[in-house]
């Protein structure tokens, strides 16, 4: 469908108020909004990216990978390693001392970035040649499987990784410009690859594999670029996360995190964009959000004694909720669009209209 | 090769477990021709077509297409060859629109790689104009160019069996397989899809061969039939010579003396 003129004017309008926001906040502190809440917005930028690269697989290509901790770990590793200095990673390294080529091994962050989206990338291509034979839930399992060996290596890997202490120092790069660049640059790609000739392989695959083939696609090829992007996007994602939490460490890499990003991507509705930006947004911004049910509330003769954990168990049942009644998530897979809006509130008046009248 | 042989398979036989599904299956289709294969449900017609497209490895046979032994390849490159084929239950991509599904179908003559392409350099950006053009003019030849942007799964199901034949089409390819285009249809539908079949034989310069239990399409379209039964060809030959065949008459309509 096309796109009316007043769509694209309030696009333009909002995406100038977006940077007018972000510049305000980054460099004038506007709304005195605090360092916590600059935290959580950007470490939703963060997950938005990961998300975004588990979409193309899930999403686009229709297959069923929840890889993503995998190399996610890759690029924060290979982004940490990167990134802290010599002398602190002599520090840091207390049970065996660090190999020798990587202790003086440094780079500027954005190569360590781009370092860790290849490095992750490159295990994508390994890894792929066993599971992008598996189909559906099989995929699932084995992606998952091999996210959970990648994890144990670093685990273990104590000269390299430092073990389960993980890495601390690492420098912060990661500011709201970042964030939100990095993002940007995600989805400029990702539009681009959409509507691409390849992206539309990517579509016919998901739509119906055999009819795909018989059209001249070569499957394992088409599905090994798609899984090799998203490695790459994912490795991109782990790299600003390391740098922005400052420390990392095997646990964060956990097969939970492979359920929290797909959730996004349910949420936010697969095969779509916007959707995943929004799915990302809201599941972080509620788990912070959320925390006032953690803590103890006074409400009048009521004393809620807090619960730790308890955010999970209320996030859990709105989750189910929202899944129930909007099945294929937020957005679909079509991308948000004023016209959207429009259509939607137009039909809302329409159908109360036809109430009023029948 | 003299005698412009497109396709032909040299007793091409499948067994599944102890079953026999297609036995002994030699068929050839000549440049231009349009050939049939009918038979019951359950002859082996499809079987037979997936193993022509490499979804099935033959147990023994060969399928031979201008003359190259291609049993043994994936579809892909059966399909790069210049074989297309439809699909019995309409496999179009349902969420997409009835010129993206055309789009795809020329995808594999592609050739920028996939960074050119998502950057956008001139020679991708040439060939996703080609590819444009190309779609289309075919979409209007086989008059769907008003419904380009309607989703597939949104087209009656008459148009979608041609929407399947266009995207077949869009592959170029030199042999095209029907797989029961006539299915579901009703008589004025089956009637337009029999003038489709013959016109794009020419439009197209192509072979057709076809899988068909609508009896009048298949006597007014075909060059020649082959008639098969649990597996076994039981005729072939001419329209004419098929039909009074005592042994088609037999497995379609049972023994006379039974009635």
């Amino acid at each position: 469908m096309k796109k009316s003129k007043l769509n694209n004017i309030l696009s333009a309008i909002s995406l100038v108020i977006l940077v007018v926001l972000i510049v305000g906040i980054q460099q004038f502190g506007l709304f005195g909004i605090n360092t916590y809440v600059i935290g959580v917005i950007k470490l939703c930028c963060i997950y938005a990216i990961c998300a975004l690269s588990m979409n193309i697989v899930n999403g686009l290509t229709g297959m069923f990978s929840l890889g993503q901790p995998g190399f996610m770990a890759l690029g924060a590793y290979t982004t940490g390693l990167l990134t802290v200095s010599a002398q602190d990673k002599i520090e840091i390294y207390k049970i065996k001392p660090i190999v020798g080529w990587l202790a003086n091994l440094n780079a500027p962050f954005f190569i360590a970035l781009i370092a860790g989206g290849i490095v992750a990338a490159f295990a994508a291509f390994l890894i792929g040649f066993p599971v992008l034979r598996l189909k559906g839930d099989y995929l699932a399992i084995a992606s998952l499987g091999f996210s959970e060996i990648i994890r144990i290596f670093i685990q273990n890997g104590q000269s390299v990784t430092n073990g389960t202490t993980g890495l601390i120092r690492i420098p912060g790069h990661v500011n709201l410009y970042v964030a939100f660049g990095a993002l940007a640059l995600v989805v400029i790609f990702m539009v681009l690859l959409i509507n691409s000739t390849y992206g539309r392989a990517f579509k016919a695959i998901r739509e119906d594999e055999i009819a795909a083939e018989a059209m001249g696609i070569n499957l394992f090829k088409h599905k090994m670029f798609s899984f090799i992007i998203s490695g790459f996007i994912a490795g991109i994602g782990g790299g600003l996360l390391a740098s922005h939490l400052g420390a990392i460490s095997p646990d964060v890499f956990k097969f939970t995190l492979a359920y929290e990003i797909l959730l996004m991507v349910v949420l936010g509705g697969q095969g779509s964009i916007s959707g995943s930006i929004v799915g990302a947004f809201i599941v972080r911004a509620a788990l912070e959000w959320l925390r006032i049910v953690d803590n103890p509330i006074k409400l009048g003769p009521i004393n809620y004694p807090g619960i730790s954990g308890m955010r999970m168990v209320v996030f859990s049942v709105v989750l189910m909720f929202i899944i129930l009644f909007w099945s294929r998530g937020i957005f679909g897979s079509e991308e948000f669009s004023f016209d959207r809006i429009f259509r939607f509130f137009k039909s809302k008046k329409s159908a109360r209209e036809g109430k009023v009248n029948g | 090769m003299a005698d412009a042989n497109i396709l032909k398979t040299e007793n091409l036989t499948i067994r599944f477990g102890g079953l026999t599904a297609v036995e002994n299956l030699n068929v050839d289709v000549n440049k231009g021709e349009i050939v049939a294969i009918i038979g019951p449900n359950g002859a082996g017609k499809t079987t037979a077509f997936n193993m022509i497209t490499g979804v099935y490895r033959p147990t023994e046979g060969d399928v031979l297409f201008e003359g190259n032994k291609i049993n043994g390849k994936r579809p892909d490159q059966i399909a790069h060859l210049g074989i297309a084929r439809t699909f019995q239950n309409i496999r179009l991509f349902k969420e997409l629109t009835v010129l993206e599904n055309v789009l795809i179908a020329n995808h594999l003559r592609v050739k920028s790689n996939i960074i050119s392409s998502v950057i956008r350099m001139p020679g991708a950006r040439r060939e996703e104009k080609q590819m444009l053009e190309n779609s289309l003019e075919l979409l209007k030849e086989v008059g769907l160019a008003e419904l380009k942007d309607e989703k597939a799964q949104n087209l009656p199901y008459g148009l979608q069996r041609r929407l399947e034949i266009a995207r077949a089409l869009a592959t170029k390819p030199t042999l095209l397989l029907l797989d029961e285009p006539a299915a579901g249809m009703n008589p004025k539908e089956t009637e337009e899809l029999s003038e489709f079949i013959t016109e794009i034989r020419e439009k197209f310069d192509i072979s057709i061969l076809l899988i068909e239990h609508h009896m009048q399409l298949v006597m007014d379209i075909s060059d020649r039939i082959y008639v098969l039964e649990y597996g076994k060809t039981i005729a072939k030959g001419i329209p004419e010579d098929v039909q009074s065949d005592p042994k088609v008459i037999k497995a379609y309509l049972g023994e006379e003396d039974e009635g």
